[in-house]
């Protein structure tokens, strides 16, 4: 940071959502989700790209409005805002991709509890304008996005043997299939494991 | 910011207002487009619970659906799946609460009224994992080539170490929604097939 105060510059801010900062490995926020949608790849895919956009999408619109929002009332403002978002994206599914929105059920409304948006609107975009607000959004969704992903591609592939649907060489005809991956206490140990794994790499200019 | 308490009510009840608006507006604007998947479940359902019928796309499965598939006063609430005009089995929709909330499907019955073709549920939201596996073909796929038993029981959802090669194995974990299920199943059957013996005597 060149200016030395506290607004930090967009590549700090996307290298914080992705890594430094990361909501799930770092953060420990929205682990929720994270167990219940990791189990097949498409399912996670569409709840990180709603998460992403819900997060921006509120914290521009938290910061936009922070100079008005009394401060007694704004995390009620928040959920309003986030609320609102959710809906949305649970509307449009409905109406144009209603396979998904069967499959996610309940998942989607859940998206205003997790703690990942509020947490962002919370720190980030109540101090800081819209554009960057956006921004610190998006990348703390795709930074979450990324993790999940991974955990879901590796639980779909020992446990179905493919990974988006699609038939893996070898893990869908000689691998034993292990049903527990697609199980919910899965979630957890590969979720403990990414955990391990991303907090021993270190990485130069790492907060400790 | 602001701190005036008076502020704060209307701040409050003006965005809340305003979103409500958009989003009421949104719901009316995509409200045709939900209730046509509501129907093409449907129609999904009562063409693929006949497993001979081999639809994929909603157009095929609608085009087949309204051409093969007609509802008379004789059928007591079941589709008659008549493919070149000869009626070859029934589908009866049926629905009921399960756990969490309404469970909706279709079941196909042979013209003989007693062997089940297959059964496919297109609206239920029980438990991920657990209860929602009924939608899974481990479940649904049990109830093809199965013959309903006489009585008020006609299909038996039992615990996996009770059930005989007659009964539809239940799913560990979840036996509110087998439970629920098996109840609102047999329910349907039962009255649909005792509908059918009274109008049968008259003809």
């Amino acid at each position: 940071m060149s200016n030395g105060t506290a607004v930090k510059s967009s590549k700090q801010i996307i290298l914080d959502g992705l890594w430094f900062e990361n909501p799930i490995f770092r953060q420990i926020l929205g682990i929720c989700s994270t167990l219940a949608v990791t189990n097949v790849v498409v399912n996670t895919l569409v709840m990180c790209v709603s998460l992403s956009l819900v997060t921006a999408l509120s914290c521009a619109t938290v910061s936009a409005l922070r100079n008005q929002t009394p401060r007694s009332i704004r995390m009620m403002v928040q959920v309003l805002i986030i609320a609102f978002y959710v809906i949305i994206v649970d509307l449009l599914l409905k109406a144009y991709w209603p396979e998904m929105s069967r499959q996610l059920g309940p998942y989607v409304g859940l998206i205003i509890t997790n703690c990942i948006v509020m947490g962002r609107c919370e720190a980030f975009a109540g101090s800081n304008k819209p554009w960057p607000s956006f921004i610190d959004g998006l990348f703390s969704g795709i930074g979450y996005s990324v993790v999940l992903l991974a955990i879901a591609a590796f639980r779909e592939l020992l446990g179905m043997g493919t990974i988006l649907g699609f038939a893996m060489p070898y893990f869908s005809t000689q691998w034993d299939k292990w049903i527990i991956m697609v199980m919910p206490p899965a979630g957890f140990f590969v979720l403990a494991m990414v955990l391990w794994i991303c907090r021993s790499i270190d990485v130069k200019g790492q907060k400790k | 910011m602001k701190e005036n308490r008076y502020w704060a009510v209307v701040f409050m009840f003006v965005l809340t207002a305003i979103l409500s608006t958009i989003l009421i507006g949104l719901a009316r604007f995509t409200e045709p487009q939900v209730r046509l998947n509501q129907q093409i479940a449907f129609e999904t359902a009562a063409v693929r619970c006949i497993p001979s019928t081999e639809a994929k796309t909603p157009a095929e499965i609608h085009a087949i659906f309204e051409r093969d598939f007609v509802k008379p006063e004789s059928a007591a609430g079941a589709f008659v799946y008549q493919p070149s005009g000869k009626a070859a089995g029934y589908a009866l929709p049926f629905s009921g609460q399960g756990f969490w909330s309404t469970i909706r499907g279709v079941i196909g019955i042979g013209i003989d009224r007693k062997t089940v073709l297959g059964i496919w549920f297109y609206e239920q939201a029980e438990t991920p994992g657990l209860g929602a596996r009924i939608v899974e073909p481990f479940f649904y796929g049990q109830f093809a080539g199965k013959t309903l038993s006489p009585g008020a029981r006609p299909i038996p959802i039992r615990p996996v170490a009770d059930a005989t090669d007659k009964d539809i194995a239940a799913i560990s974990g979840a036996t509110q929604t087998c439970v629920r299920l098996e109840k609102l199943l047999n329910t349907a059957i039962e009255e649909w097939r005792n509908k059918m013996t009274q109008g049968g005597q008259g003809q």
